[in-house]
């Protein structure tokens, strides 16, 4: 009965690994026969990490992406679903506005937030602009509001950059996150919130002592996935950024440089070997979340 | 009431089916050998690329070349995968600088092998200086120019003549029109420039200055690079002076009207610049554009096209040109098919005259100065004064390509990237080049090495 599962898994799954493992030792450029080269292609990586070259630009970008997404959908997903979970009138027409974005597909969300985010024409900052704030550079810009600071000297205000419209764009799609969210916040128990009123808890003490706490898993879950799925993320990416990472390489992440390197310069071995060095750097960074999840993730207790 | 549904749904689902069914391409004639070709024209050149093909077809009565439209993002991609998977088409258009690289990897088939060496000798002499580089690599035909893509400075004379201000003729006149139009004092959210400088087209403004980004001379691999020579990090100085002018930030602000998105126009027509440089592809633009203002009784603008304008010791005629060309893949199955379409698109073949329709259709640029004399095209150029203009720079010797390296496409990559940073990060423009001159030059040397 598995056995259709394992061929599945044999040729779609455990092949692909098995041979960019193997590729990431060669030189190949899919148009003749790998040649073995040992350990060359994962030097290479090491001496450009070290000497700032364009992995170790693209390990920053993102890293940058990856941080400011997760966080800010964690913050952002949780406080929606609390306000979703209230008793008010029209909740489930909220409920639906904010799930929308979620199923825009990937490309037409991007074409709509590269026009909202026009530096020039964009609506975004013909808001900014008429409360006075001066309007962002956004996907035209290489500046990161985030840290490290890289704020252009020529324009005072205009801290906002591509990397940074990114996130907005990813943010604006929390649709899936909210629903695990609500789902979460229905299972408290009630007991737990009408105990914390008999102990003269108002209503930010209930979530900080008892809302947030309940909820840890399902942000340590929603933290380990999103942290996978920023790494990856490469559709809107690759649209907003020409294809290459521009402006300057201020978006060329390590999903769109790996696919340069492998598609368009045809070093799939190298290509083979970043990959293989991502996936041990997300690994290792899931197994420290992981490790980390016993001091906050609260567990319940067996039954 | 359910059945009727189920049944109502069947139907429909059932003639979409045979709908498409029925609407496949025409059978290709059974006594014929098919020849697949690859192309990325779409929107107004798909019917002329199908009229082309028609003709073809309907010339001889030995090949059948069933034409396939393949998105042209990314088609470089789509082919190798069909190289890898033996199943390449017999005859594929492209335009980016890869001729060099994909000869170098033994992917495509010389066309010496396809005729005689004389009509290899009479092809390249056919052939403008630029559409013989374009398709050469190392002293080989590989690849056939189709059409040449040039570019100039687009000009809009009327605003030009509101503010008193010449064509364009010389640098420094160019930069009077980027400061009288947008004066660098000025706030910023300007909503209109003079002149601005792409980071792409370094590659033009390098060989305008009198730069080279190749020495083919050189013995060494690492010195045929020479994107850091004094001339082309001059160009770039100059570049980087609008840059320093109105701020880089406020540069790159600006160069999102250009992004080619849906509904983005040609940014010169609705008076965002007042020059601009950009390719003979634009004058039909031009052209609906002002037929479009008279039909609702506006005065439309007057547009002019000048030469890129050089510096002192700089090339007169000179800029960056690529183009349309097709190559034969090494595991086509119908190379000589492909060989015989190649010749009647391109002209080559007695049939000047047929090119010249296509091309004065299509407001493409012929390979060939022999096109250009027929008289149709002739009598094209006379009413598209524009267009000629493209024509006889196509003619220059100084115009370039990008060079007939292995690395090609990562040596432009690496040369935009340089200027970006410059324009965009305020970097220096002598170090950027020089580290895109390195990267290109240990990539180049790893290639020939694998090899």
């Amino acid at each position: 009965m598995t056995s259709p599962w394992l061929i599945g898994f044999a040729l779609l799954t455990l092949y692909p690994f098995a041979a960019s493992l193997y590729w990431s030792f060669c030189r190949y450029d899919l148009l003749s026969e790998p040649q073995w080269i040992g350990l060359d292609n994962y030097q290479r990586l090491a001496t450009d990490l070290t000497s700032g070259g364009t992995f170790a630009r693209a390990l920053v970008n993102t890293i940058y992406f990856a941080v400011l997404s997760v966080s800010l959908s964690v913050v952002l997903g949780i406080g929606l679903a609390v306000m979703l979970s209230w008793q008010v009138r029209g909740r489930a027409l909220y409920r639906t506005l904010c799930f929308l974005p979620s199923v825009v597909p990937v490309v037409a969300a991007a074409v709509l937030w590269m026009w909202l985010l026009d530096p020039q024409q964009g609506l975004v900052n013909g808001a900014l602009q008429s409360v006075h704030v001066p309007a962002q550079g956004w996907f035209q810009s290489t500046s990161a509001a985030g840290w490290p600071p890289d704020w252009p000297a020529d324009h005072a205000g205009r801290i906002f950059g591509s990397k940074d419209g990114l996130v907005l764009m990813g943010l604006w799609g929390i649709g899936n996150l909210l629903i695990i969210y609500l789902a979460a916040l229905a299972d408290v128990p009630s007991q737990l919130y009408e105990a914390a009123v008999l102990d003269g808890a108002g209503r930010w003490r209930q979530f900080w002592h008892v809302t947030l706490p309940m909820l840890t898993p399902v942000v340590f879950f929603n933290v380990v996935m999103g942290l996978i799925q920023s790494v990856q993320a490469f559709t809107q990416i690759y649209l907003v950024s020409d294809g290459q990472g521009d402006p300057a390489g201020s978006t060329l992440t390590l999903s769109l440089h790996l696919f340069l390197t492998a598609f368009k310069d045809l070093q799939m071995g190298y290509a083979s070997a970043m990959a293989w060095g991502l996936f041990v750097l997300v690994m290792l960074v899931t197994a420290w979340l992981f490790r980390t999840s016993r001091h906050w993730v609260h567990q319940q207790p067996v039954a | 009431m359910r059945n009727l549904i189920s049944i109502i749904a069947a139907v429909l689902i059932t003639s979409v089916v045979v709908g498409s069914a029925l609407r496949t391409a025409p059978a290709e004639p059974s006594d014929r050998q098919e020849v697949v070709f690859w192309h990325f024209w779409g929107g107004r050149d798909r019917p002329l690329v199908q009229e082309i093909v028609a003709q073809f077809n309907a010339s001889q009565d030995q090949y059948f070349v069933r034409a396939i439209a393949m998105p042209g993002s990314n088609l470089d991609l789509k082919f190798f995968l069909s190289v890898a998977g033996n199943d390449p088409p017999d005859l594929l258009n492209h335009d980016d600088p890869v001729v060099a690289d994909w000869a170098h990897r033994g992917v495509l088939t010389p066309l010496d092998e396809l005729t005689t060496a004389d009509e290899i000798g009479r092809l390249e002499a056919w052939l403008f200086p630029a559409a013989r580089q374009l398709g050469s690599y190392e002293g080989r035909l590989y690849a056939l120019c189709n059409g040449l893509d040039v570019r100039a400075l687009y000009c809009n004379q009327t605003l030009l003549t509101e503010y008193q201000l010449p064509l364009p003729r010389t640098i420094e006149q160019l930069d009077q029109i980027a400061e009288t139009i947008a004066p660098a004092a000025d706030a910023s959210g300007r909503k209109q420039m003079g002149y601005l400088p792409d980071p792409r087209r370094l590659w033009a403004w390098g060989i305008v200055f009198g730069g080279n980004f190749w020495n083919p001379q050189a013995g060494e691999p690492a010195a045929k690079i020479t994107a850091d020579s004094p001339k082309i990090v001059a160009a770039l100085e100059w570049m980087a002076g609008y840059s320093r002018r109105y701020g880089p930030s406020e540069v790159a602000a600006f160069r999102s009207g250009e992004q080619a998105l849906a509904g983005a126009a040609f940014p010169l027509l609705d008076r965002r610049y007042a020059v601009i440089m950009d390719g003979q592809w634009r004058v039909r633009d031009i052209a609906q554009a002002q037929a479009a203002e008279a039909t609702s009784g506006k005065a439309p603008d007057e547009f002019a096209v000048v030469p890129l304008p050089a510096p002192a010791e700089g090339r007169v005629n000179a800029g960056w040109v690529n183009g349309n060309f097709f190559v034969v893949p090494r595991q086509a199955r119908q190379k000589q098919g492909a060989w015989q379409f190649m010749k009647f698109w391109s002209g080559f073949s007695e049939t000047a005259q047929q090119a010249a329709e296509a091309c004065a259709e299509g407001g493409w640029i012929p390979a060939s100065q022999s096109v250009v004399d027929q008289r149709v095209y002739q009598q094209a150029l006379d009413q598209s004064p524009l267009l000629r203009k493209f024509v006889e720079l196509a003619a220059s010797e100084n115009q370039q390509p990008v060079p007939p390296l292995p690395v090609a496409s990562v040596y432009y990559q690496e040369v935009v990237a340089a200027a970006q940073e410059v324009l965009y990060r305020d970097a220096d423009p002598q170090a950027s080049l020089r580290q895109a001159a390195d990267r290109t030059r240990a990539r180049l040397q790893e290639v020939l090495d694998a090899r």
